[in-house]
């Protein structure tokens, strides 16, 4: 359990746009040593609220506190961050301009120049370090970026869209930088459309949609919000009639296993319990879970049908560990 | 963890500014420029000396200049004062245009001094080229000292007073307290200002394009949102016009190095303007116009970079803003005859119009009018600090909304720093 205090809490943050509400009555924290997964479909309200964290831009209303005092000029050191819309200057040697972004997170020069050369040359651009970003691939450029943005060592690192464009070579190499980060310490915010990076690399999620927020919790808590009430089991000798089960209204087969669609009334506590009493041989018993792109999916796709059916103003709201959240099933 | 660099205001200003003035400095363009002025004036120093070999110049020096009379007036010429004057006869003049050995002769004749007329009398192909002119002038003011000399030979005016027939008066300024007061220093009083004015006008423009392009490049090449996110936009903004602003300066200043050593050497051709003495009180002055007129204009100018949508549109944008460093130019007249006019103290007021104009005024004026410059001063100031931070939010505000022309709600919101 995590019991550091939050790197960052934003608690009923609102920003508005023209007549557009971008982010509306949004929650949650980061906490140092964890990778926070910032998921939304396009427009959700992702950017504006990393801006908010960053001080670019204010929110309407709400509070928002890093490190514990107001976002701001004193926490810039102690921030990393790598924008969606980004770059480098074209003209000038890439040891040059990350030296320039390491001295302006208050590192010296000669320091920022030492350490961006050592980094450089262990993500496989040592031989790059006096060539201009024009004479770049794009993948180097990416590395190079996220370098600028790892520069400091921040106790924040804020990353949008980060694997956007890679191959998967550097960006499985590009993950193993942000997994190194958040074991050093230090509070992750990664934004992705990937939800299998997100499955993969995040200790918890916060999905948002049209500014509000949809779900939020570990990555386990979120996809066991979803399970439908089914359990795969594979094995020997087991009864396929739902007869044989009083906690069982039906079973299919998928892939080899057996899937059992429980009574609404039954657990998979019950159906264990059965098959321990039957004679089968049980190799596998899992509860059925989607993954987060299926979630993903049921969620954002409910949140944008009409009020009434679902999303956050006709979803099934609940209220427990994971905190409010809007559920569209 | 190294984090010696700090992040206070100052250090990010000086970090800002270092980085970019070494970046301008070091451009081709940048260099090509500021030799661009020295190089022209080797230039004519060459052109100039290899005229002078050529024998040009000499021609036009009194001691060289022949000058051939055909005398036939009542009064007898005589070449007592002029010793390069030949006095011959008709024939011979002719003869010698018809070799060549002349390029004309002057022909006194029997009607002067009853009548003034003198006859210049030259081949028909003869041209009015330059060296020709100068070497008419010069025969012309001989000629005229052999003529007065002859007419007073005979008179019965005293020596002292022929002399002063001759040369009426050498005139000598004096300051009240008895100093000299050279022509020179005349002639610098108002070419200084008018000429500093122009380097002004001159610099305003060429350290806009520098801001110009150090953020419209930011905005394309896309590390505008990284670097706001890693500095407050007020030091990065102040950084970026003071780095620029002194790029623009070492440019300036190798320019008036270049005049300051250029000027002796050509103190033979331009007649001794390397005797130039400035008052310093002025000079000062000058300075602080000088390095606040290019902050004011320098905030409005990154304001423009980050409102344009490129490169193009922000050149000409701040065409129209530079134009009102140029308005005092044209107001130079009255500055001159009313330094202390209602209009002047308009333009002196008017933050973008004070600094030409007061670079004038100081200079121009008997004395400083103090209270102007107090008033320019202030107004001056406050519209610097207004427009830097006017203009770091706007960066801000604007950078963030790539390609997008923001309305005037948003830039109201953007300098009231409603984010």
């Amino acid at each position: 359990m995590i019991t550091t205090s939050p790197a960052v809490v934003v608690e009923g943050a609102w920003k508005r746009f023209g007549s557009t509400d971008v982010v509306r009555d949004l929650s949650f924290d980061v906490r140092p040593g964890e990778l926070l997964g910032f998921l939304g479909p396009n427009g959700a309200g992702k950017t504006t609220t990393m801006r908010m964290i960053l001080d670019i831009i204010r929110p309407d209303r709400g509070a928002i506190s890093v490190f514990g005092g107001a976002p701001g000029v004193t926490h810039q050191e102690r921030v990393g961050y790598l924008p969606e819309d980004r770059g480098l200057y074209r003209d000038v040697p890439i040891l040059d301009t990350l030296t320039y972004f390491g001295a302006l997170r208050g590192l010296s020069s000669a320091e920022a120049r030492r350490r961006a050369t050592r980094l450089l040359t262990e993500v496989g651009l040592g031989d790059a370090l006096k060539k201009k970003a024009a004479e770049l691939s794009r993948g180097m450029h990416q590395k190079a970026q996220l370098i600028a943005t790892i520069l400091n060592e921040p106790d924040l690192l804020i990353v949008d869209e980060p694997f956007q464009g890679l191959d998967p070579v550097n960006a499985d190499m590009l993950k193993g930088v942000l997994i190194a980060q958040r074991d050093r310490g230090a509070a992750v915010v990664m934004s992705t459309h990937d939800m299998g990076d997100a499955q993969v690399l995040c200790d918890r999620i916060l999905l948002i949609d049209r500014g509000a927020r949809l779900l939020y919790g570990t990555v386990a808590e979120v996809r066991a919000m979803f399970r439908d009430g089914a359990v795969v089991v594979a094995g020997r000798d087991i009864a396929t009639d739902p007869a044989a089960y009083r906690s069982v209204a039906h079973i299919s087969v998928h892939d080899g296993s057996l899937r059992f669609l429980l009574h609404e009334d039954a657990t998979a506590r019950d159906l264990f319990r059965e098959l321990a009493a039957s004679d089968a041989t049980v190799e596998r018993f899992a509860e059925e879970a989607p993954d987060l792109a299926e979630i993903f999916i049921r969620t954002v796709a409910g949140a944008a049908a009409p009020p009434g059916q679902a999303g956050p103003n006709g979803s099934h709201g609940t209220t427990g560990a994971l905190g409010t959240t809007g559920v569209a099933r | 963890m190294n984090r010696a660099g700090g992040s206070g205001f100052l250090r990010l200003v000086t970090l800002v500014a270092r980085r970019d003035y070494l970046r301008t400095v070091r451009r081709r363009g940048f260099v090509l420029g500021t030799l661009l002025l020295p190089l022209s004036i080797a230039f004519f120093f060459l052109v100039s000396s290899v005229v002078s070999t050529s024998g040009l110049a000499n021609d036009a020096d009194p001691a060289s200049v022949t000058l051939i009379v055909v005398d036939e007036s009542p009064v007898a010429l005589t070449a007592d004062l002029v010793p390069t004057l030949e006095l011959v006869d008709r024939v011979t003049a002719d003869a010698r245009l018809a070799d060549g050995s002349a390029s004309e002769y002057y022909l006194v004749p029997d009607t002067w001094p009853a009548s003034p007329r003198v006859v210049r009398v030259s081949p028909p192909a003869t041209g009015t080229g330059l060296e020709s002119a100068q070497r008419q002038v010069v025969q012309q003011q001989l000629l005229e000292a052999v003529l007065r000399d002859a007419l007073m030979d005979g008179s019965d005016l005293p020596a002292d007073s022929q002399d002063r027939v001759l040369i009426p008066l050498r005139l000598e300024a004096l300051t009240t307290e008895g100093e000299a007061v050279s022509d020179l220093s005349l002639v610098a009083s108002f070419l200084i200002p008018f000429a500093f004015t122009l380097l002004f006008v001159m610099s305003i423009f060429i350290t806009s394009g520098y801001l110009l392009q150090s953020v419209t490049e930011e905005k394309e090449n896309r590390v505008v949102e990284i670097v706001l996110s890693s500095v407050p936009s007020l030091p990065l903004m102040a950084g970026k016009i003071l780095g620029l602003g002194a790029a623009g300066l070492t440019q300036v200043l190798v320019w008036l190095l270049t005049a300051l050593i250029a000027l002796p050497l050509a103190a033979d051709r331009l007649g001794g303007m390397g005797d130039l003495d400035l008052n310093p009180t002025v000079v000062v002055l000058a300075v602080v116009y000088f390095v606040l007129g290019y902050l004011a204009f320098g905030g409005i100018f990154a304001a423009i970079g980050a409102l344009a949508p490129g490169n193009r549109e922000a050149q000409q944008y701040s065409g129209f803003f530079g134009f009102f460093a140029v308005i005092p130019l044209v107001f130079s007249g009255l500055l001159l005859s009313d330094p202390t006019s209602p209009i002047v103290w308009v333009l002196a007021l008017v933050p973008l119009t004070a600094p030409a104009t007061m670079l004038q005024v100081v200079s121009l004026s008997e004395t400083i009018p103090w209270a102007m410059v107090a008033a320019s001063l202030i107004s001056l100031v406050l519209f610097v600090v207004v427009a830097t931070i006017a203009s770091s939010r706007i960066f801000r505000a604007t950078l963030l909304l790539y390609g997008v022309r923001p309305g005037m709600r948003q830039l109201t919101d953007a300098v009231l720093d409603r984010r």
